[in-house]
């Protein structure tokens, strides 16, 4: 990884001569996120792939305050991004450090689309829902990216539709990427609620133990935010927008709670038993239960007929018990992903052969800010009334400069890759034995760690795509 | 990965003894021997322990210190990474990395009023915040660790000794002192440090480890290297390695300017 050293006389570090920058990308609290272009000289370009190098995204950290040294969040996230690959986890391909301003360099493969702004363009460029074939592969490549981390005991914590990249052109195409681990955490450990450390989060997608002040987070959380934006997929809008009751450390959110009942009723203690021990529950009973809403069903607010798969899955994920409410892998096996449309590897190929397909605009790159932020422009204040309270997305809402790109229309491949892996599984080793003892004994037991290692790894089973296995094949 | 040592970066980075022990060339030119290398690490383990215990952080936090710590210099040199700064920034981004952030300045405190005999070893802020950045360099930014704590704790009870709990918790505590964690899975130094217990403490769990299935010649060889580890030192756990023994050794290394 990077070489911090100072290069020729000047405070640029030897590192930063391999990349080409191109702009800046984001900003957010933690610093700016840039896109920069590998230089084909360095050994890791592939040879001959074009002219210019892969595509990188920069995410460069300032110091968090003065005297506490390297972000939490950074050290959180470099932590996390070092120990897992996943096809729908973005990757980290470097870390480099600037010792002259004690910076610290996150550099990422770069995607070109997230979940954010492909809703963004179908609802306000081209007024058309999401093919169903697309919003499918989509929710089945989150899923499978989140089994991924769940089996390794991480919960994001943050998932929202800017937070969810996708590929753009190239080998990778349409391939979903979970990024942003800047709150994500091993839950090993107990953790804090996320008010006791001051961070601010979008309210939108957070679930209602959190809402109602659950001391303990568990994975079921990151579900409810993957039924708010599988609803979202499918509405363009966010399903629950509640408005955020600011400055306050209480995780109470009343307006939010508000908006979630409106929809799919109260919950009650006969259905989530815990809801009585709940700190908010509790305290601000009447708050909460002075309302009384007649529940408008969540089937009308999302067009689904009840009876159909895609309904039953997503009110599983939007079940209000968090111990009832479906895991990642239980998802993936739904009975939605076994009935056409298939969900596919490239997601945003159309969703039928020969048919129009939609070109998201590119991400708009800032070109007059270099690595230190030096810019000669302001940015100005986001377009859309859509961005999501306490969004610190990696995509800049400010400059909005749509640059169709032409694209190819490239017939389908068969994206479905039958037998090419197994349906994933449920977790193996570790999770199941978080000690990582190998405790087996009696008939059939194994205690030769190649042999153990052989079963961590398809516990994990992740490293390859490992989409459904397919009844019948698209073409 | 986070929960499966099998896949993790820490499984992937075990050493052989033999590459541990190898003095950097830079320091063995100030005539550093392998066993005042040796000695260099244990006294700074002690260093890391002392200074948490002022700041009361969690055994594991301790251990990931040490960990870092031992990780540095098996690719570092002490002439060129100054290990009484390294120790404490060790702890300091342990303490990130567990999730119970130590704040910079509260260490510099402790550290002046611990040795506010020996001005080498006292540090500004800025010098561990420096120190910091080169450390996550030196680790390669990898920074998950697995401890034997967790094993050890599933293992006595699986093999219903619990009473011997606090007993090889703390012979766990005594590897730190060592250079096993580099060396070993953290079940297997659990195991040997239950083996160790159960002997002492005259339980039989032959048949236990017997239908373990693990192999016992690796258990007993770390048991071995602890039990030879108490002998060689015998060091006492509050002062740890007498000044008389450690400060010339300290005296080869260059401090700060």
């Amino acid at each position: 990884m990077g070489d911090g050293r100072v290069g020729g006389g000047t405070n640029r570090p030897a590192w930063l001569q391999q990349y080409e920058l191109v702009g800046k990308i984001g900003e957010g609290t933690y610093g700016l996120v840039f896109l920069a272009r590998l230089k084909q000289s360095h050994p890791h370009a592939a040879a001959g792939v074009s002219r210019r190098g892969p595509p990188i995204a920069i995410k460069k950290f300032k110091q968090s305050k003065e005297g506490d040294g390297v972000s939490p969040t950074a050290i959180r996230e470099i932590m996390l991004l070092r120990e897992i690959n996943h096809e729908n986890v973005v990757k980290l391909v470097n870390v480099h450090i600037n010792h002259a301003d004690m910076s610290l360099y996150l550099a990422f493969d770069y995607a070109e689309h997230d979940l954010y702004e492909i809703i963004r363009h179908h609802r306000e460029k081209l007024n058309l829902p999401i093919n169903p074939y697309t919003v499918k592969s989509l929710l089945w490549q989150l899923l499978n990216g989140l089994n991924y981390l769940h089996s390794n005991w991480i919960i994001h914590r943050d998932l929202k539709p800017s937070n969810i990249l996708v590929m753009g052109e190239g080998e990778e195409h349409g391939i979903i990427k979970i990024a942003d681990f800047g709150l994500a955490r091993i839950y090993q450990a107990p953790l804090k609620p996320l008010s006791d450390n001051g961070v601010v989060v979008t309210i939108w997608y957070r679930a209602p133990e959190l809402l109602l002040g659950a001391k303990h987070y568990t994975s079921a959380v990151d579900m409810w935010a993957v039924g708010c934006i599988f609803a979202e997929l499918l509405t363009l809008k966010p399903l629950f927008q509640g408005v955020e009751a600011k400055a306050t450390p209480n995780p109470f959110q009343l307006d939010q709670l508000d908006k979630i009942f409106k929809v799919l009723g109260h919950p009650t203690v006969e259905k989530w038993p815990t809801l009585a021990n709940l700190p908010c529950w509790q305290n601000d009973q009447q708050h909460i239960q002075g309302h009384k809403y007649e529940n408008t069903g969540l089937h009308n607010i999302v067009h689904l007929p009840q009876k159909s798969p895609a309904f039953d899955l997503l009110s599983k994920m939007l079940e209000y018990d968090p111990r009832k409410r479906i895991t990642a892998a239980q998802a993936l096996e739904h009975e939605y992903f076994r009935m056409d449309p298939l969900p596919g590897r490239n997601a945003l190929l159309p969703s039928q052969a020969g048919e129009k397909i939609v070109q998201y605009p590119v991400r708009p790159v800032d070109t007059t800010t270099d690595f230190e932020g030096t810019t000669s422009l302001q940015p100005t204040q986001p377009p859309s009334g859509n961005a999501p309270p306490g969004s610190q997305s990696v995509v800049p809402r400010a400059i909005q400069r749509p640059m169709p790109q032409p694209m190819v229309n490239m017939p389908r491949i068969n994206a479905n890759m039958s037998g090419f892996g197994a349906a994933p599984q449920a977790p193996g080793v570790g999770a199941l034995n978080p000690g990582n003892i190998p405790m087996q004994r009696g008939a059939g037991a194994q205690s030769h760690p190649h042999q153990l290692r052989r079963k961590a790894d398809q516990g994990m089973g992740m490293q390859n795509p490992g989409y459904p296995t397919q009844q019948k094949r698209r073409f | 990965m986070a929960a499966n040592f099998w896949t993790s970066s820490h499984c992937k980075q075990l050493l052989d003894q033999e590459d541990v022990d190898k003095v950097p060339q830079a320091d063995s030119d100030r005539g550093i021997t392998p066993e005042e290398f040796r000695l260099v690490k244990i006294h700074m383990s002690f260093h890391i322990w002392r200074l948490a215990q002022q700041v009361k952080v969690r055994q594991r936090v301790i251990a990931t210190a040490v960990t870092y710590f031992r990780r540095v210099y098996t690719r570092k040199s002490m002439t060129e990474y100054d290990p009484r700064l390294v120790a404490p920034t060790c702890l300091y981004l342990a303490s990130k990395v567990e999730e119970s952030t130590v704040q910079a300045r509260l260490l510099v405190f402790y550290i002046k009023k611990m040795c506010a005999s020996d001005e080498k070893y006292r540090f500004e802020i800025k010098d561990i915040l420096e120190m910091e950045m080169k450390l996550l360099e030196a680790l390669d930014y990898y920074l998950v660790v697995y401890h034997p704590y967790r094993p050890l704790l599933q293992l006595l009870q699986d093999a219903g000794i619990t009473d011997l709990t606090q007993f090889a918790w703390g012979i766990v505590n005594d590897t730190y002192k060592m250079d096993l964690i580099l060396i070993h899975p953290p079940y297997m130094i659990a195991l040997a440090c239950i083996y160790i217990a159960s002997v002492l403490k005259d339980k039989d769990t032959t048949l236990w480890f017997e239908e373990l299935r693990v192999d016992m010649n690796i258990v007993k060889n770390i048991s071995m290297e602890i039990l030879d580890f108490y002998d060689t030192y015998k060091i006492d756990p509050q002062r740890g390695i007498p000044e008389d023994k450690i400060t010339p050794v300290m005296n080869k290394l260059p401090a700060k300017a």
